[in-house]
């Protein structure tokens, strides 16, 4: 320790980091209860300990079982619970409040070229409260205006710089399919979106195509930036997200872009009957992650025989297994993210193998393809580790401390509570 | 008004003679029908035709609002008033009765103030409360069975608007603002003279008796709300948030000795101590959000320990949310019908269980002057009674069933609303199966639990069990 100390003065590094954070002496994180653990987030750990050295979980195990190595910094946070970071892939506000916020400059009705990335703002207002509300990590997207409205980018809230924050650039293509980009210009009906976003994406996978051609040896395609998003698309290295919500539009989801296109997609700020289709989008392979709307209510559009449904309920009665929740933030404020998860169990969604917190984390960190990195306490993951003074998902419940990659980025004692 | 007085007075009166008696006194004892019976045939026919209605919830947790649980007990009301609370009571013949075994009784909830729950109602209650509006079978599910409404207090008693209206003209509203000053000076000039007339009054009235000659003080010139409110005819209510405002109304209720309710008070938990010595009772949206002043090195804007430090300081706490009507647009857990969520997030910032409890029961109660009929289930109270299916704060928890007066007037099962969610076992509802899914199989592993092997399906415990089963997998 004296030694690395030495060189950290030496490197002239202004503040040697802190036990748990990259190249600091490892923590190991002592509580009455763990959820979200393992690769698949069902399980739970009573008096759990984490191991943390570098930013990453080494060990996770039961007190009796898990040796703390020598020289480890021992946090012992008492009767309190230990959870995964909370991801939202719907998110608006890592740009802020203000006019200087998230893009949603309707320039055309797709703009597949535009970057939400350009809006960043590292430690703003709104990402400190996420991460007092245990959101750690979030799919930033372009708004509703149009039907593409941009790339989005996967970004952990709670670190202090822009390079620090970037999980994945771009990490999906906006897609909204109906509900806001009608605004656009004179107003357009839906088959004309309908139409110009199948066109989009068959001249951008067709790009994409040649693109993949000409490295194997083909005629050679100039880089076109307008379609630089496609090539990424069409390996599955990104997704779709896609705001997309009643039956009809939830369906030309899944068949023009899932079943034509054989893109990667996923329904975002899933809503209202779209959970007709939960089997089919199932089959397809395409998750659903819901909110900032938790219930269908008795309607004209849909007989429920005077039911008040509950939305992620319906979607795991139609036999999906991968639900997750979202906000839309600031629609809904990004530090209620588990209210969601609350609600959706509170109007009938079955949680009795842990699926509200696993619709907080694991699906949509298996969603956007993160899961090796975030969305459980596993050994391998990022530290990305919510303290909480009971179960994550009760309004009731504070987040106390928060991890992010082994730094602690919020202690609700020293700091102050921010919510 | 008098006469709604009377009857209040009378009503606290018998409140406080029955509650002398602790609940468990009651044990065993008869109700006392042969007195009343003898007292009956005393006072001739007119007595006679009055039928004694009893009504009894049996078997369940009886949380009182006061502090107290009565595990597995019973509640008997008789004629819309709880009669007794407590064990081996005896149930005279035909009296109606719920069994409430594992379930929890509450009081009925107290919205401080809601829209729509009485149906398009306004001012005059009596002839526009519609008892049949569905909000107001929402209202209930959410276990409301009393409501500010405007400057009133209104049961949800459905089917029925005879005695639906508790208080009225509860509240004079004023204006103490920063964006209007002149309002201030206004409100403060009106208080004086208020007061000054009531310390003239006081005067003559003390010298009167011995100088008859000595003029009555004129009333010209005196406000007459300001005046009810100072002499405690009416409470004075403000909507305020910032710092300034609110040290402002604690003043004014400090000089002139009044209790104001204030509604918002956002920023009161930098100045809880001066809000509770000036008695200020408010009403708080614990998920409110302002941005602190950044111009200002004092500590500002909302907080989420807003209504816990309130609440150590001494101001009394009802919680409302943020939007006071029914919303079905689907944006949850933020309207009226998700208003025992929002105490939650008081707790989240440190607020007991109790206060939050009591930020929806009591607390609002007392503020709307009807604290000796609903808030707390005590004897001699009325009995509004919600039967849940677990902790009244808690996310998943229904309300079963809801009791007004003595009457069932809310079970889930038998509403259209909620009766598919968790139906209740003993009424299962028929199971859905959709033309072309398969149905669903309880025993059946979901396909992304196949590798778990021959590990069962489990919750609670059993999880956590899992859970180290596979850490020791891992570990192993």
């Amino acid at each position: 320790m004296f030694v690395a100390a030495l060189i950290a003065v030496a490197l002239g590094s202004a503040t040697p980091p802190r036990p748990g954070e990259p190249g600091g002496r490892g923590i190991a994180v002592l509580a009455a209860k763990a959820v979200g653990v393992g690769a698949d987030g069902r399980g739970v750990v009573d008096h759990p300990v984490v191991l943390v050295r570098d930013g990453k979980i080494e060990t996770i195990g039961p007190a009796r079982e898990v040796s703390i190595p020598a020289g480890y910094e021992v946090v012992d946070q008492g009767r309190r619970w230990l959870a995964p970071g909370f991801i939202d892939l719907h998110c608006h506000v890592a740009g802020g409040p203000g006019g200087l916020g998230d893009i949603n400059d309707a320039v055309y009705l797709t703009n597949p070229e535009l970057r939400a990335k350009a809006t960043v703002v590292p430690g703003n207002p709104l990402l400190k409260r996420a991460v007092a509300g245990g959101v750690t990590s979030v799919l930033y997207i372009p708004g509703s205006a149009t039907n593409m409205g941009g790339q989005g980018i996967l970004l952990k809230t709670g670190l202090a710089k822009y390079e620090a924050m970037v999980i994945r650039d771009p990490g999906s293509l906006k897609l909204a399919q109906a509900g806001n980009p009608e605004r656009w210009a004179v107003g357009v009906g839906r088959s004309l979106m309908n139409w110009n976003t199948r066109d989009t994406f068959e001249r951008g996978v067709a790009y994409a195509r040649l693109r993949d051609a000409a490295e194997r040896g083909g005629e050679p395609v100039p880089r076109d930036i307008h379609w630089d998003i496609f090539p990424p698309l069409v390996h599955k290295d990104v997704q779709i997200s896609t705001h997309t919500q009643r039956y009809q539009v939830v369906l030309a989801t899944l068949t023009m872009v899932r079943k034509e296109l054989g893109l990667d997609v996923f329904i975002d700020h899933g809503e209202w009957y779209g959970s007709k289709l939960a089997g089919y989008a199932r089959d397809l392979g395409v998750d659903a992650i819901l909110g900032p709307r938790a219930i269908d209510p008795p309607s004209p559009i849909l007989d429920t025989d005077g039911k008040i449904l509950g939305i992620a309920a319906s979607y795991q009665e139609g036999g999906h297994p991968n639900i997750g929740f979202n906000t839309d933030s600031p629609v809904i404020p990004q530090e209620e993210l588990p209210l969601q998860a609350a609600v959706g169990v509170r109007y009938g969604f079955d949680d009795s193998r842990m699926d509200s917190i696993r619709g907080l984390t694991i699906v949509p960190a298996t969603t956007v393809g993160i899961a090796h990195r975030v969305g459980s306490l596993a050994p391998g993951k990022d530290a990305d580790i919510l303290v909480t003074s009971g179960d994550p998902v009760d309004p009731r419940s504070s987040v106390e401390v928060v991890w992010i990659e082994g730094t602690r980025v919020y202690d609700a004692e020293a700091d102050g509570r921010i919510w | 008004m008098i006469q709604l007085d009377l009857t209040r007075r009378l009503a606290l009166v018998a409140a406080l003679a029955v509650t002398a008696f602790p609940a468990t006194a009651q044990e065993g004892e008869k109700p006392a029908e042969s007195k009343e019976k003898s007292e009956e045939s005393k006072d001739g026919e007119k007595k006679k035709e009055e039928v004694e209605h009893w009504f009894a919830i049996q078997n369940g947790d009886v949380y009182t609002g006061t502090g107290e649980v009565l595990r597995g007990a019973t509640l008997l009301a008789k004629n819309g008033k709880i009669h007794s609370i407590g064990y081996d009571l005896y149930i005279p013949p035909d009296t109606k009765t719920v069994d409430a075994k594992g379930y929890r009784l509450y009081p009925g909830l107290v919205a401080i103030s809601s829209q729509g729950l009485l149906g398009n109602s306004s001012g005059d209650f009596d002839d526009t409360i519609d008892p049949f509006n569905y909000r107001m079978v929402l209202g209930l599910a959410t276990g409301i069975t009393t409501t500010g409404a405007g400057s009133g207090a209104v049961k949800l008693k459905r089917f029925s608007v005879d005695g639906a209206v508790v208080n009225e003209k509860i509240f004079s509203s004023f204006s103490w603002s920063n964006s209007n000053p002149r309002g201030k000076g206004e409100l403060h000039e009106k208080l004086v003279a208020a007061a000054n007339f009531q310390r003239e009054y006081r005067e003559w009235q003390r010298k009167v008796k011995d100088d008859k000659t000595l003029v009555e003080p004129t009333k010209r010139g005196v406000d007459n709300t300001v005046l009810a409110v100072l002499q405690g005819e009416q409470t004075a209510k403000f909507v305020a948030n910032d710092r300034d405002e609110l040290l402002g109304i604690a003043r004014l209720a400090q000089e002139f000795n009044f209790r104001p309710v204030i509604e918002g008070c956002q920023e009161g938990w930098t100045i809880a101590d001066e809000l509770g010595r000036a008695g200020v009772r408010a009403i708080v949206t614990p998920r409110d959000r302002r941005p602190k002043d950044e111009r200002q090195a004092l500590a500002g804007g909302a907080s989420i320990e807003n209504a816990a430090i309130l609440h150590k300081a001494g101001v009394a706490i009802a919680i409302t949310p943020a939007t006071e009507g029914v919303d079905l647009g689907g944006l949850v857990g933020r309207d009226i019908m998700h208003l025992p969520l929002e105490p939650g997030f008081a707790v989240r910032g440190g607020l007991s269980e109790r206060a939050a409890l009591e930020s929806i029961t009591i607390v609002p109660a007392r503020i709307l002057g009807i604290a000796h009929r609903v808030g707390s289930l005590e004897v001699g109270k009325d009995c509004d009674v919600i039967i849940t299916d677990g902790d009244v704060l808690h996310y998943k928890t229904f309300v079963q069933w809801a009791v007004v007066d003595g009457k069932v007037v809310y079970d889930k099962e038998k509403e259209l609303f909620f009766a598919h969610i968790r139906p209740r076992p003993e009424a299962p509802a028929p199971k859905k199966v959709d033309a072309g899914e398969t149905p669903p199989n309880p025993d059946a592993k979901p396909a992304d639990a196949e590798k778990e092997g021959e590990k069962k399906e489990e919750g609670g415990d059993d999880a956590k069990k899992k859970g180290e089963g596979d850490e020791k997998k891992k570990d192993g």
